[in-house]
C-alpha cells in the first residue's frame, strides 16, 4: 500500500466509502449512481444514495453521492473519498456537499479541462481518467459509463457486479445500449490504477442478501398501503411528489384510488371526507402545502376525523430550498394548528423507517380519531437506499376500518357520536349504518354533534379530545433509544445523551458510535413520536445525561419544544444548523466532545 | 312534466287523499319549522301558536290516512301535484312578507287562516271538478271540515286583536346598516 | 359507479304493494327509519313511508324567520323522500355560512367542514364511498369567493354529486357583506359603504365555461319547482349545480321583489354548449329551470370497500400487497 492509500484509509471513520459522480445534465451522473448503488446490493453491502441536482427540469449539473460499506448506512460521509468528475460544470455548487480533503481521491477527465480552484485547494490526490476518449472508442459508448467501471474498481465493488447491475438499470433501454454500457465499464474498471484502490475487492454475493432497494418516499407510501390507507388526495410538491406517483399506480392494485386534487386546501379536505366515509386516507405534501392544509387539519381534530398528512420537509420559510433536506418544519407541525388541537406529530427516522412510521400513523389517528402528521424530509424522501426491510410484523396489515377504528359502543340508545367517554375516544360510525347518522362539526358541538357554543360542551370536548392523546399507552415505539457502550462500566464518568428526531437519527447513531471509543456510556434517543411528547420516558430515558439536542435548523426548535415542555435537566445543549448540507457525524462528535470537555475542565 | 292525467282535474279518490295528505303534512311540517323558528328567535307566544297549529295539522293527517284504509295512493312527484295556486298550499316563508322574527300572534293567526282558506278553496274546487264522483263526494266532506278550521281561526283572531297590544321595537335589531 | 339512484321517467307512479321494499316502512317522525323496520299494520303498502319529515333532524334551525333557506330545505327533504333514498344512504357535506348548516337539520349522515371546502370533501368522500348518494351545500360566499377554485374543478371533474348553492347574494352569518353575486351598487354593508364596484359572479356562465355537466336555476320560493330540479339533478350522473336563488330576509330585504322577477327557463335546456352559452348569457338571472344537461363521462375514481369486496377480494387485495412488497427488493 502506498502512502496515499495509508493516508485514506486513516482518514475513514469506518469500513464505509463515500463516492461521487458529477457531471453537467445529460452527463448521467444519477444513472452511474444507480448503477453503483445496484452494484452496491449485488455485492451484498448496504448502501444510501442521495442526489443532488440544480433546479432545471432537465439540463443542469447533478451529483450523485453515494455511501456504502458492510454496515446499514442511514447519513452522509464527513468526508468524500472517491470524486468522479464527468466535467466540471457548476462544481462550486457541489463544493460544499462533497467534502474534499487531503485523503480524497478525484478521477478528473483532463477533456473537461483543469479541475476548479476548490479542488486544488483541497490537496486531494488527482488522477487523469479519460472517461470521454474512452468511450469515444467504443460504439454507443458513454462516459458515465467509463466512469462507473473505474469507480467500481477503486472502490472495490467486483466487475461481475457492476456489469450485472448495468444490466437491470438499462434493461429498458434495448440490448444495444447495455452491450455498450458493459464494453465501457469493462475498459473504465481496466483504466483505474490497481495502485489507487481504496478498498480490496470484495466477493460477489450469492445469491445477494433480502434488502430493500427503495426511497423514503416509496417506503412512506408502502406503509400507508399496509395500514390500510385507500384512498390518497394529491397535490405536486417538491420533495413529496413521488410518494404520491409511487401510490397512484399501485392503489388500483390493493382497491384504491388517488385523486389528483386542484390545490393542497383540497387535497386535506378530500382526505378528511373519505375518512369521514371510513376509508382511511392520506396525503403527502411539503412545507408551504401544510402551511395551507393547517386549517383542514384542524378540521379533522375538531371533527375527530382520522387523517394521515406526510410532510416531507424541505428547506424553508416560503419557497425555500425546494431540492434540499431542512428540518424545519417542526413547529408548524407541533404548533401550526390554531385554537387548542391536540394532535399527533410522528418522525420517521430512517429511509426504511418511512413504512414503519407512516403505517404506525394510520392506526394511530384512526385509533384515537384525530389528525397525525407524519414528519419525513428531502434526504429521507428522495434518497435511495439497499436497507433491510421493516418487517411486516412492525406494520401489520389492517384487515379494513372497522378494525382501524375500534368497536361502536351500544350504551346509548340514542347514538352519541361524541360521547364523552373515560379513554376520550367515542363511537365512530360511518355514512350507510342506519340510526347512526350524525353531522360531524368544525364548530364545537355537544355529545351528539349538534353545534354548541357553551362553556360545559366545550370544556368536555377539549378535555375528551386532549384525553384520548394522553391516556393512550403508545408502547415503546415512541423513540429508539440506543446504549453505545464499550463494557466497562466502571468509572463511567458522566452519561452523554444526545437526542433528535427523524432524520437526524442517521448522524446522531454513527457519532455516538464514534464517541464512545472515549467515553464509555453515550445513549441517543431518537424520537419518533413528538406530541404528545412522551414527556416522562423521555425524561426517564435521559436520567442525569449532560444532554444534547440536535437537529437540522436554525431555530433549535426541537430543543426549544423539549424546554417549552420542561422536558430536558438543566445545562442541556443545542446542535441546531439549518439546511440544506446534511447533519454529518463528525460536528456533533466535536459538539459533544466540547461539552464533555467543558464538563471535565468545570470538575477540575 | 305532463302526465297521463289530465292536469288540473282530480281523477280519482285515491288521488284526492294523496293530495290531501300531502297538504296536511306539508302543512304541518311548515307550522313546526315556523313554531321552531319562532322558539329560536325568543317570540315565545307566535311559536306556541304555530306549535298549536302544526298538532292541528297533525291529526288532520292522521284522519285523512284514517280515510285512506286500504286504498292504494299514488305516488305523484312533489312537483306534480294539482294545486290551483302555483305553489304548493303551505307556500313559502320568503314569500310572505309577515313572516319574521317579530311577527305577532295576529300575523300568526292571519297566515293561518289564509292557508286554511286555500285549503278550502281547493277541496271546493275539487268538489266540483273531480271527475270521479266518489272524489267530489268526499272533496265536499273535507271543504266542510276546512269551514270549520277556518270558523275557529276567525274566532281565534277576533280574541287575539281584542287582547292585541302593538309591540315594542326591537331594541336589539339585527347589524344593518342605517 | 356502483348503484346510483335509479332514472326514473316523469309520472311513473308506483302504486300500493308494487312499491320497493323499502318504501313499505312506517316510522314516527323525525326518527331516521332504516330497511329493517316492521311494517306498521294500519297503512301497509299504501301511504309512502318515507316522508320529508323523516329527513329532518330534531336540531331547531337558526335561520331567520321568512329566510330563503327554510325553502331549500324543505325542497330537498321532499325530493330525498320522493326519490326513496334511505337516509343512511346519504352523505350532506356543506361548508361555513347561513345555508351551510343545512346538514344539522337532516337526519342523514352529514358533514359541517370549512370556509369554502364543502366541494373537496364531498369530492373525497364520493371517491371513497361511491355508492353513497352525496350533496354538497352553501352559499354564495362560501361557494363562489373562498371556495371558487373548487368550483371551478368540482365541475371540470365531473364526479357524480350535486352541489346546492343557496345565493342570497349577502355574507348573512357574517352580519351582511357583500358577496361574489352582490350588485356593485350595493352599498348597505358597512364593509363597503360605496358598493363593492365589482362586478358580480355569474354562477352558472361560469359553470358551463367550466365544464359543468348539469346546471340549473331554481327559487326558494317555489318548492314545487324546486323540487322537481333536485331530484334531477340527484339522479344526473357526474357533477349537478343547483344555483338556488334563496332570499335574505334581513339583510337584503329588497329580495321580496324577487317573486314578481323570476320567471320559467322558456328555451332551456339545453344539451348544446354553445347554445347553452347564449341561452345563459342572454337570460336576465332569474329564469328557472335546467338550463343546461349534458351526459358526459362521469369521473369516477373508486375505492372497493372491504364489505364489498367480500372475502375473496380481500384475499386477493392482500396477495396484490405481498407483490408490491416483493418488488421492491431486488
Amino acid at each position: 500500500m502506498t502512502d496515499a492509500n495509508e493516508r485514506a484509509a486513516a482518514a475513514r471513520t469506518d469500513a464505509s466509502l463515500s463516492v461521487a459522480v458529477t457531471g453537467a445534465g445529460g452527463s448521467g451522473a444519477v444513472t452511474a449512481g444507480l448503477i453503483l448503488l445496484e452494484a452496491v446490493a449485488a455485492a451484498g453491502l448496504y448502501g444510501l444514495l442521495r442526489r443532488s441536482a440544480g433546479p432545471q427540469i432537465r439540463g443542469g449539473e447533478s451529483a450523485a453521492l453515494l455511501r456504502f460499506g458492510p454496515e446499514p448506512i442511514h447519513c452522509a460521509g464527513d468526508r468524500c473519498d472517491l470524486l468522479a468528475a464527468l466535467d466540471w460544470a457548476n462544481h462550486a455548487r457541489f463544493a460544499d456537499e462533497i467534502p474534499l480533503d487531503a485523503a480524497s481521491l478525484v478521477l478528473a477527465d483532463p477533456a473537461a479541462g483543469a479541475p476548479p480552484d476548490a479542488v486544488s485547494a483541497s490537496a486531494a490526490r488527482v488522477r487523469e481518467a479519460g472517461f470521454a476518449a474512452s468511450a469515444r472508442e467504443r460504439e454507443g459508448g458513454r462516459a458515465n459509463m467509463v466512469a462507473v467501471g473505474a469507480v467500481g474498481a477503486l472502490a472495490g465493488l467486483p466487475l461481475e457486479a457492476l456489469l450485472d447491475a448495468a444490466g437491470r438499470t438499462l434493461s429498458g433501454k434495448g440490448e444495444a445500449v447495455v452491450a455498450a454500457a458493459h464494453a465501457c465499464i469493462d475498459a473504465g474498471f481496466a483504466l483505474a490504477d490497481p495502485a489507487d484502490r481504496l478498498l480490496a475487492t470484495v466477493e460477489l454475493y450469492v445469491p445477494p442478501p433480502e434488502r430493500w432497494h427503495i426511497t423514503g418516499n416509496e417506503a412512506a407510501g408502502l406503509g400507508a398501503l399496509r395500514a390500510g390507507v385507500r384512498f390518497v388526495a394529491a397535490y405536486p410538491i417538491t420533495p413529496a411528489s413521488e410518494m404520491l406517483e409511487w401510490l397512484a399506480p399501485r392503489l388500483p392494485r390493493v382497491g384504491g384510488t388517488l385523486l389528483q386534487a386542484e390545490d393542497e386546501l383540497a387535497s386535506v379536505n378530500m382526505i378528511v371526507g373519505s375518512a369521514f366515509g371510513g376509508v382511511p386516507a392520506l396525503t403527502a405534501t411539503s412545507g408551504p402545502g401544510l402551511s395551507l392544509m393547517q386549517e383542514g387539519i384542524g378540521l379533522a381534530v375538531a371533527s375527530e376525523t382520522p387523517i394521515v398528512v406526510v410532510n416531507v420537509m424541505r428547506g424553508g420559510p416560503s419557497t425555500g430550498i425546494p431540492t434540499k433536506a431542512e428540518q424545519s418544519d417542526l413547529n408548524a407541525a407541533l404548533y401550526g394548528l390554531h385554537g387548542d388541537a391536540p394532535h399527533l406529530v410522528l418522525a420517521a427516522l430512517d429511509i426504511a423507517d418511512c413504512a414503519h412510521t407512516v403505517a404506525w400513523a394510520v392506526r394511530l389517528a384512526w385509533r384515537l380519531q384525530t389528525a397525525a402528521i407524519v414528519l419525513s424530509d428531502q434526504s429521507l424522501g428522495q434518497s435511495r437506499a439497499v436497507c433491510d426491510p421493516v418487517s411486516q410484523a412492525l406494520t401489520r396489515p389492517a384487515r379494513d376500518a372497522t378494525e382501524l377504528r375500534g368497536p361502536l359502543l351500544n350504551s346509548d340508545a340514542v347514538y352519541r357520536r361524541y360521547a364523552i367517554t373515560a379513554d376520550g375516544v367515542s363511537p365512530m360510525s360511518v355514512p350507510g349504518e342506519a340510526g347512526r347518522a350524525y353531522t360531524a362539526d368544525g364548530l364545537e358541538h355537544d355529545t351528539e354533534g349538534a353545534p354548541s357554543s357553551r362553556a360545559a360542551d366545550h370544556a368536555a370536548q377539549l378535555d375528551k379530545r386532549g384525553r384520548k392523546l394522553t391516556v393512550f399507552d403508545f408502547g415503546p415505539d415512541w423513540a429508539e433509544i440506543l446504549d453505545h457502550e464499550d463494557g466497562t462500566e466502571a468509572d463511567a464518568g458522566p452519561c452523554l445523551c444526545i437526542v433528535t428526531f427523524g432524520a437526524g437519527r442517521g448522524a446522531v447513531v454513527e457519532a455516538a458510535e464514534r464517541l464512545r471509543r472515549d467515553h464509555p456510556r453515550v445513549r441517543t434517543i431518537a424520537l419518533r413520536l413528538l406530541a404528545p411528547l412522551q414527556r416522562t420516558a423521555l425524561m426517564a430515558a435521559m436520567r442525569d445525561a449532560r444532554v444534547l439536542v440536535v437537529e437540522q435548523n436554525h431555530g433549535a426548535q426541537l430543543f426549544h419544544y423539549l424546554h417549552a415542555e420542561q422536558a430536558l435537566p438543566a445545562g442541556a445543549r443545542s446542535l441546531a444548523r439549518p439546511g440544506p448540507l446534511p447533519l454529518r457525524p463528525a460536528e456533533i462528535v466535536a459538539a459533544a466532545t466540547a461539552l464533555l470537555a467543558e464538563d471535565r475542565h468545570d470538575r477540575d | 312534466m305532463k302526465t297521463s292525467m289530465q292536469a288540473g282535474v282530480v281523477e280519482s279518490v285515491g288521488e284526492l287523499l294523496a293530495h290531501a295528505l300531502e297538504l296536511e303534512y306539508a302543512s304541518q311540517a311548515h307550522y313546526e319549522q315556523l313554531a321552531d323558528s319562532m322558539a329560536v328567535h325568543h317570540n315565545t307566544a307566535v311559536a306556541e301558536l304555530f306549535s298549536r297549529l302544526a298538532v292541528l295539522s297533525g291529526e288532520h293527517a292522521a284522519t285523512v290516512a284514517a280515510r285512506a284504509g286500504d286504498t292504494a295512493l299514488p305516488r305523484i312527484p312533489p312537483w306534480e301535484f294539482k294545486w290551483e295556486c302555483p305553489h304548493a298550499p303551505e307556500g313559502a316563508d320568503c314569500l310572505d312578507p309577515a313572516v319574521s322574527y317579530g311577527m305577532s300572534t295576529v300575523q300568526a293567526i292571519e297566515l293561518a287562516l289564509h292557508n286554511e282558506r286555500r285549503g278550502h278553496a281547493y277541496y271546493s274546487q275539487v268538489a266540483t271538478s273531480a271527475s270521479a264522483p266518489e272524489a267530489r263526494g268526499l272533496a265536499a266532506e273535507m271543504a266542510a271540515e276546512e269551514a270549520e278550521h277556518i270558523l275557529m281561526l276567525e274566532q281565534m283572531l277576533t280574541e287575539e286583536r281584542r287582547a292585541y297590544r302593538d309591540a315594542p321595537d326591537d331594541l336589539d335589531p339585527p347589524h344593518t346598516p342605517a | 359507479m356502483t348503484e346510483t339512484s335509479t332514472t326514473r321517467a316523469p309520472g311513473d307512479h308506483t302504486v300500493g304493494a308494487a312499491s320497493p321494499p323499502r318504501r313499505t316502512g312506517s316510522t314516527p317522525a323525525r326518527q331516521p327509519p332504516s330497511a329493517e323496520h316492521a311494517p306498521s299494520a294500519q297503512h301497509r303498502a299504501v301511504i309512502p313511508s318515507l316522508r320529508a319529515q323523516t329527513y329532518k333532524s330534531h336540531i331547531k334551525p337558526i335561520w331567520c324567520p321568512g329566510c330563503g333557506h327554510f325553502g331549500v330545505l324543505a325542497a330537498l327533504t321532499k325530493t330525498l323522500a320522493y326519490l326513496e333514498l334511505p337516509p343512511e344512504r346519504i352523505a350532506v357535506v356543506s361548508g361555513i355560512g347561513c345555508s351551510s348548516r343545512l346538514p344539522a337539520y337532516l337526519s342523514v349522515h352529514g358533514f359541517h367542514g370549512l370556509h369554502g371546502r364543502a366541494l373537496p370533501l364531498a369530492a373525497g368522500l364520493k371517491a371513497a364511498r361511491p355508492e353513497l348518494t352525496v350533496i354538497a351545500a352553501g352559499g354564495d360566499g362560501d361557494g363562489f369567493s373562498i371556495g371558487g377554485n373548487h368550483f371551478l374543478h368540482a365541475c371540470r371533474r365531473n364526479q357524480d354529486f350535486t352541489y346546492i348553492v343557496m345565493d342570497n347574494e349577502v355574507y348573512g352569518m357574517t352580519k351582511g357583506q357583500a358577496s361574489p353575486t352582490t350588485q356593485p351598487d350595493w352599498h348597505r354593508s358597512k364593509l363597503t359603504p360605496h358598493g363593492t364596484g365589482v362586478r358580480r359572479f355569474q354562477p352558472a356562465a361560469i359553470a358551463l365555461a367550466a365544464g359543468a355537466s348539469f346546471i340549473a336555476r331554481g327559487f326558494a320560493g317555489d318548492p314545487a319547482g324546486l323540487t322537481r330540479l333536485l331530484a334531477a339533478a340527484i339522479e344526473h350522473p357526474g357533477f349537478a349545480f343547483v344555483h338556488v336563488l334563496s332570499p335574505c330576509r334581513t339583510f337584503r330585504a329588497e329580495h321580496h321583489a324577487w317573486k314578481q322577477l323570476v320567471h320559467p327557463c322558456e328555451r332551456g335546456p339545453a344539451e348544446d354548449i354553445a347554445r347553452a352559452a347564449e341561452l345563459i348569457q342572454r337570460d336576465d338571472g332569474m329564469a328557472l329551470g335546467i338550463l343546461f344537461e349534458q351526459q358526459i363521462p362521469v369521473y369516477a375514481p373508486a375505492v372497493t370497500t372491504a364489505a364489498e369486496q367480500g372475502q375473496s377480494d380481500a384475499a386477493a387485495s392482500a396477495a396484490a400487497l405481498a407483490a408490491l412488497e416483493a418488488e421492491l427488493c431486488r
